[in-house]
């Protein structure tokens, strides 16, 4: 049976039915056409499905979506100002941190989360922080210092 | 795809223990979600009679971390992550730490919990060779009874506990030693994030004037399930802690490892990396207690 599940999604207050055995993954692309989260193995392995929930960094594949309720969820779309990509999303593009893009939406999240944090992390931090979302392109490499460049110039301001 | 059931969300843990004595058969808990989610979503057979989840994340019982003068108490609902942001656990009980920073990535830790980790019972379930090594205890409810158990007495084979359907772990014991323990733990897996683990152990040493005074020593994943070593404890205490008794000792462990696993394919691998591996911690602990660390 149908349950309603009231949460706050990327700011604002939403309130759905849901069937206790969706997962939150399949309630944000599906209900809430909110597209930026990915599905890659479904089974947590890839992060490729990150949103924060409360702040922190979960896989949206392993959280049921009633159990959402009473919760903050945000998502890569609302972590943007409108259509204005946040820093973080700026530098990911300047620093070709971004190939095919499957996983940049997860990649950002984690790295976000981390930076809310931890405003001055170092690059171990930076890779431990990332450590569950899979890029199949990149090496990884631009990501960090995607990560750090925001940390840098977030510091600065 | 999760077969369709049922969540529900007690409030306080006399509710939890309600539901789940009305309905002992196809209900049980969920927590972090981490194992049960994949396992229902494969359609596991250990997860097949489940109609109605339980849901235990807003159970003021199971939540905090508490210390008291002879222990600290760890909320069974608390998640990894909690876990690593606790002063004591990082001060007093390395090992813990150190084991629940290598659980999964900051997304599984965010989610896991420690007891579902020792309740789920996998061979590699890290929070395991480190709570046993420390004397965890476990303390069980249900609507008519309330115990407290060892966490080694609790375990009983992979992916099974002594835990009764009608029962929640409500908190996990763990008392200060009052040895000088030096020690170490460690995980190989295959990939260093998200690494189901295929060797862990875990060591603590008392070492005084180069005698050994006492020793722990517990393995996860090479054996069946987590287990201490007593035995080969016991016939440590009072050696002479030189090179050939860490190459003993390294030798002694991959025996008894032989005998507890019976020999299965992977062992072949697995015994020479477990001799070296526990000889290089002894060596890490040694240093470590000479440079006073
Ligand atoms: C991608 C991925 C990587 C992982 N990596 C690791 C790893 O590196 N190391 C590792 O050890 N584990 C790992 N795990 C396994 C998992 O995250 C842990 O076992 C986790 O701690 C389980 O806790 P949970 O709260 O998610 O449990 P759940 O899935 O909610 O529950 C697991 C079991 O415990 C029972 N349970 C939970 N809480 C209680 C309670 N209070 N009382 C009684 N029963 C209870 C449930 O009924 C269920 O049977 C990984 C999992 C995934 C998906
Ligand atoms: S889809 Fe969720 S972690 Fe891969
Ligand atoms: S950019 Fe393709 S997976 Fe990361």
């Amino acid at each position: 049976m149908k349950m309603k599940v009231e949460f706050k999604l990327n700011g604002a207050n939403v309130s759905v039915f849901a069937e206790p055995n969706r997962r939150l993954i399949d309630l944000l692309r599906e209900e809430f056409e909110l597209t930026g989260t990915k599905e890659g193995c479904g089974v947590g392995e890839c992060g490729a499905c990150t949103v924060l929930m409360n702040g922190r960094a979960v896989n949206s594949c392993l959280v049921l979506a009633v159990q959402a309720a009473g919760n903050e969820i945000t998502t890569i779309e609302g972590i943007a100002n409108g259509d204005l990509i946040n820093p973080l999303q700026k530098n990911f593009l300047e620093f070709g941190a971004v190939q095919c893009g499957f996983c940049t939406p997860g990649m950002v999240l984690s790295a976000s989360a981390l930076l809310d944090k931890n405003p001055d992390p170092t690059e171990d931090e930076i890779k431990e922080a990332v450590a569950g979302n899979l890029c199949r392109c990149t090496g990884y490499k631009q990501i960090i210092e995607a990560v750090k460049e925001t940390a840098r110039l977030s510091r600065k301001n | 795809m999760i077969p369709s059931l049922n969540v529900i969300f007690p409030k306080n843990l006399n509710e939890a223990l309600s539901l789940l004595s009305d309905n002992s058969d196809s209900s049980k808990i969920i927590a972090g979600g981490t194992d049960i989610i994949p396992g229902l979503n494969q359609e596991l057979n250990r997860f097949k009679e489940i109609k109605n989840l339980i849901d235990v994340n807003q159970i003021p019982e199971l939540k905090g971390i508490i210390r008291s003068k002879e222990k600290i108490s760890i909320g069974a609902a608390e998640t990894f992550s909690d876990i690593l942001q606790n002063d004591t656990v990082r001060e007093l009980f390395p090992l813990l730490w150190k084991a629940a920073s290598g659980v999964g990535s900051v997304q599984i830790r965010n989610r896991a919990t420690i007891a579902g980790n020792f309740v789920n019972n996998a061979p590699c379930a890290d929070s395991v060779p480190a709570l046993l090594i420390y004397n965890a205890t476990l303390e069980i409810e249900s609507l008519s009874s309330k115990k407290e158990i060892s966490l080694n007495e609790f375990l009983s084979a992979p992916y099974r506990t002594k835990l009764n359907r009608d029962e929640i772990v409500t908190k996990i014991n763990i008392p200060f030693a009052d040895k000088n323990f030096t020690g170490e733990f460690f995980k190989l897996g295959r990939r260093r994030a998200v690494a189901i683990s295929r060797i862990t152990l875990a060591l603590l040493v008392d070492w005084r004037d180069s005698v050994i005074n006492e020793i722990r020593i517990a393995s996860g994943a090479v054996t069946p399930i987590g287990a201490r070593f007593f035995e080969l404890e016991k016939y440590c205490s009072g050696k002479k802690a030189d090179d050939q008794f860490k190459k003993d000792l390294s030798r002694k462990l991959a025996e008894q490892i032989i005998k507890v696993t019976g020999l299965r394919w992977s062992s072949e691998y697995k015994l020479p990396v477990v001799q070296q591996v526990c000889y290089q911690m002894l060596k890490n602990i040694e240093s470590q207690h000479e440079y006073g660390i």
